[in-house]
């Protein structure tokens, strides 16, 4: 064995998450268990976006020598499915814990038959080792609910192996054989044989370095699904590896506002020429717009037709598709405030309203007749813009309980409903 | 145990003598009742059905329940109408008339053949209309399946309840006609038509859960509920000039739902029944008459919406207001906007071409159907009504190569080959050439779907 692979064993941590769970309508705890790896000896800790995220509420780290350690959560970006913690070190220090910490390797230069080996947590099972080999070092899938809801996978291809990888090694490193960091392991196949995949260094690398700086990754959104152009080059008559097409334009983006079509080619974004003949070359393509600081100007060269037309967009903030999530224990619902993607998803009218993701039995909401999937839009004849403002209205009511009215949609049906004390 | 035999016997004595006249007023009444059987054929397949129906006239005018025939389906797909009467194995052929908006029934008209041997229900409500009362003994009739030449048999009960749903519909005690079938007073007299069921809840128990699960059972061949001889006989005249029942009444205030009383109160409109507007239909009279979404409707014509139990059935009731009126007609609505009363005055029209109606077109070797955009296709997508462009894809045969390209039914086909794909007419050439084109391998569609698009490329070869 390798010291650097020896170095790499004290480095793996299991994490065990409790976190919210609204399903019910009330503030429910869940555990999960996750893997981890130390990146740095101020304590920072490399794990999933669906192992810990904003919903924990107590994250506990054990270290190599099995001891104990409370950690906080630094950032997180579902799109990539990696988070950021942070050791307690003022615990570890008071306790004399010691620890060591993993170095990158680089994914780009990993080739298809090369041995890795994943570290983690399969099913509780702490520092367990398997090994196999990198069986596609390039695979795209991508998925709009793949991180507890959140989309993941626009921006970046994965690295698939062989190597088992069971509900547990979520977070855990992806290494070769001298101990480096190539992958964060996150997903396989259920039911499948040896189907794993894992986030590759590069993306991770990148990633890292934004959350430690912002707690956060920011991009640039246009509002356009790419779709690769297999085989449709010769109906589109476009010069071999040119071009990706536009697949659908989100109503209302800044594609949209800037005139691009479904069914146009984009042949170069500023000036740089684009390939989107497969699908495993749409991530970069999107991971190049995405780059581009929030309002830049994007200067678009596309193929409508015969037609050669040039445009200009300006790029708007990426938000996700899951907003704001809230409990109220006196009317026994959890919402979520609704978001532009989900109110484009779903053909609303604008973002107002927050959709009802739990209802506990028996509590005001649900005597009511409100169901999960409703969305709310007025309390009182309030529009209900934020979730702050049901906060407030559920301040007064907790004060000082009245019937209170609220407008709910579900499906296109309008009904008011009375929630009572 | 001497006694309840004895009581056995003295029931089953009085029950003899008091019904001792049934079976001849059976007998003449079972001639009022009919099975219809019918084909609905699409691209695909052919699909039989059965359902059962009461001579209304001396011309052999049937009329089915609503529930009888797929209101999805269009009726240029229905054929092949065969009529048998109680015991018949034989049948006759019918013809489709059309489906009445109002009460919902399908008219049918058996053929010539056998019209001397059917009844009209009419005879037997020769006083008018009476409301079958709390208690009161009633039977109706049964119909076995075609195996068994749609045998007629009798069922009795006593009423139960008599309810406001909002048509007038007594509730029996047990199963006492089939749907779409007569009930009749101990005497003879017409009382009314066998209703869709209601369904029943009741506990399943299985091997693994020993508590049981509540699961709701809908005989689908008797009914306990009927509908009253007064929601009957004044309508049996409504016979539909054509197959779609047009013209059809039309507001275009859509989604249409209850105000429950604890709304009624909160908006202090104590008593008040009313029926809130989720949307207001592009185009529509509602919305050149000035109604909005949102606004709740208390009344029309003046008079205020009267409360139901449970309050969902003041929908049907204002749906029925309309159904009930003609094109031109007015509807004056008394609404509330938010704190403000308003008086709306709206001139119904007929309503826009529905998906029934609407022209479909099947490419073979494509393998889908094509139909036409209509009115409600643009509602359902949130687009702009006056711009009915593309067709949908109303079927998509399986392993064909539109199915294998990904087409879907009710994706939407706005672009054929990069081009407009125009209204229907244009479309269905566009197709046509697509087809009959042997040197073509291909052909791209841009379709709609949700919120989405695609570029979808059919393969020909």
């Amino acid at each position: 064995m390798s010291g650097g692979f020896e170095r790499l064993l004290d480095s793996v941590v299991r994490i065990d998450v409790q976190e919210f769970n609204f399903d019910d309508g009330a503030r429910r705890i869940d555990s999960s268990i996750g893997s981890g790896v130390i990146l740095s000896q101020d304590g920072l800790i490399l794990t999933n976006a669906h192992v810990a995220g904003p919903k924990a509420v107590e994250i506990n780290v054990t270290l190599s020598n099995l001891e104990r350690v409370s950690a906080k959560l630094v950032g997180w970006d579902h799109w990539t499915d990696l988070s950021l913690l942070r050791l307690d070190l003022n615990d570890a220090k008071k306790r004399g814990l010691v620890f060591k910490h993993a170095e990158f390797g680089d994914s780009e230069k990993l080739y298809v038959g090369e041995t890795v080996y994943a570290v983690g947590t399969p099913h509780g099972l702490t520092r367990t080792v398997t090994r196999g080999i990198i069986s596609n070092n390039n695979r795209y899938f991508e998925d709009t609910e793949g991180v507890d809801g959140y989309e993941t996978g626009n921006f970046n291809t994965w690295l698939q192996t062989d190597a088992a990888i069971n509900p547990g090694n979520s977070g855990g490193p992806l290494v070769t054989e001298d101990g480096r960091i190539v992958g964060i392991t996150s997903r396989a196949y259920l039911g499948a044989n040896n189907l794993g995949f894992a986030i590759p260094s590069v993306i991770a690398k990148r990633v890292v370095a934004g959350l430690v700086q912002d707690g956060s990754i920011t991009r640039s959104y246009v509002g356009i699904v790419l779709k690769a152009l297999q085989d449709l080059e010769g109906f589109y008559d476009v010069a071999t590896n040119t071009g990706v097409l536009i697949d659908s334009v989100e109503a209302g983006s800044p594609a949209a506002a800037a005139g691009l079509q479904a069914g146009d080619i984009i042949l170069a974004v500023d000036g740089k020429k684009v390939d989107g003949r497969f699908p495993e070359q749409l991530p970069p393509i999107q991971n190049l717009i995405a780059s581009l600081p929030v309002g830049s100007t994007m200067a678009i060269d596309c193929k409508r037709g015969s037609k050669d037309i040039s445009s200009t967009i300006v790029t708007a903030k990426l938000e996700s598709r899951m907003g704001e999530e809230w409990v109220s224990d006196t009317w026994g619902i959890a919402v979520r405030k609704i978001s532009l993607a989900f109110a484009r998803e779903n053909q609303l009218l604008d973002d107002t309203g927050v959709l009802v993701i739990g209802v506990q039995r028996g509590f005001p909401a649900d005597v009511a007749g409100i169901a999960r999937g409703d969305i709310i839009t007025k309390i009182n004849q309030n529009p209900v813009s934020s979730v702050d403002v049901m906060k407030g209205i559920d301040a007064q009511y907790s004060e000082k309980p009245e019937p209170t009215l609220f407008e709910v949609q579900r499906e296109r049906r309008v009904s008011l409903v009375v929630l009572k004390p | 145990m001497k006694i309840p035999t004895l009581l056995l016997c003295a029931v089953a004595l009085a029950t003899a003598v008091r019904s001792a006249d049934l079976p001849a007023l059976w007998a003449d009444r079972v001639k009022c009742t009919v099975a219809v059987e019918y084909v609905t054929q699409t691209e695909l397949e052919r699909h039989p059905s059965v359902s059962y129906g009461t001579v209304v006239d001396s011309n052999g005018t049937i009329i089915l329940p609503s529930a009888a025939i797929d209101l999805r389906i269009s009726p240029k797909q229905l054929k092949d109408f065969r009529v048998y009467l109680p015991g018949d194995p034989e049948g006759t052929p019918a013809e489709y008339i059309g489906r009445d908006a109002f009460t919902g029934w399908h008219f049918v008209r058996a053929g010539a053949a056998v019209r001397d041997r059917m009844v009209p229900v009419t005879a037997f409500a020769k006083s008018g209309p009476r409301e079958a009362e709390l208690a009161e003994e009633v039977w109706g009739i049964g119909l076995r399946n075609k195996d068994e030449d749609f045998t007629p048999y009798i069922l009795q009960s006593h009423v139960a309840l008599v309810q406001s749903l909002p048509q007038r519909t007594a509730i029996a005690q047990q199963e006492v006609a089939g749907p779409g079938l007569p009930v009749f007073a101990r005497d003879g007299q017409f009382l009314g038509l066998g209703a869709s069921s209601f369904g029943q809840t009741f506990l399943e128990f299985s091997g693994s859960d020993r508590d049981g699960a509540p699961i709701m059972l809908v005989n689908l061949e008797e009914s306990s509920a009927f509908l009253t001889a007064g929601e009957v006989l004044p309508y049996l005249g409504r016979i539909p000039k054509n197959e779609f029942g047009r013209p059809l009444a039309w507001l275009g205030a859509y989604g249409l739902e209850p105000m429950d009383r604890e709304v009624a109160s909160f908006l202090k409109l104590q008593s008040q029944s009313g029926a809130v507007v989720s949307e207001v239909l592009e185009g529509s009279p509602a919305e050149k008459a000035g109604l909005k979404a949102h606004d709740i409707i208390l009344g029309v014509d003046g008079k205020p919406l009267p409360r139901f139990k449970p309050d969902r059935v003041v929908i049907d009731y204002v749906e029925r207001l309309i159904a009930e009126r003609a094109p031109g007609d007015t509807m004056v609505l008394s609404v509330l906007r938010g704190t403000d009363r308003i008086e709306i005055s709206a001139k119904l029209d007929d309503e826009p071409r529905l998906v029934r109606e609407a022209d479909r077109m099947y490419f073979e070797k494509l393998g889908f159907t094509a139909r036409e955009f209509v009115y409600g296709d643009a509602i359902a997508r949130h687009t702009k009504a006056t711009e009915l462009n593309g067709v949908v894809a109303h079927l998509v045969k399986p392993n064909s190569p539109a199915d294998i390209a990904g087409l879907r039914p009710d994706d939407w086909i706005k672009e054929i080959d990069g081009a407009d794909a125009g209204s229907f007419t244009a479309a269905v050439q566009k197709l046509g050439d697509i087809e009959k084109d042997m040197m073509r391998s291909e052909t791209v569609f841009l379709v709609s779907r949700g919120s989405d698009t695609a570029v979808l490329r059919i393969k020909l070869h």
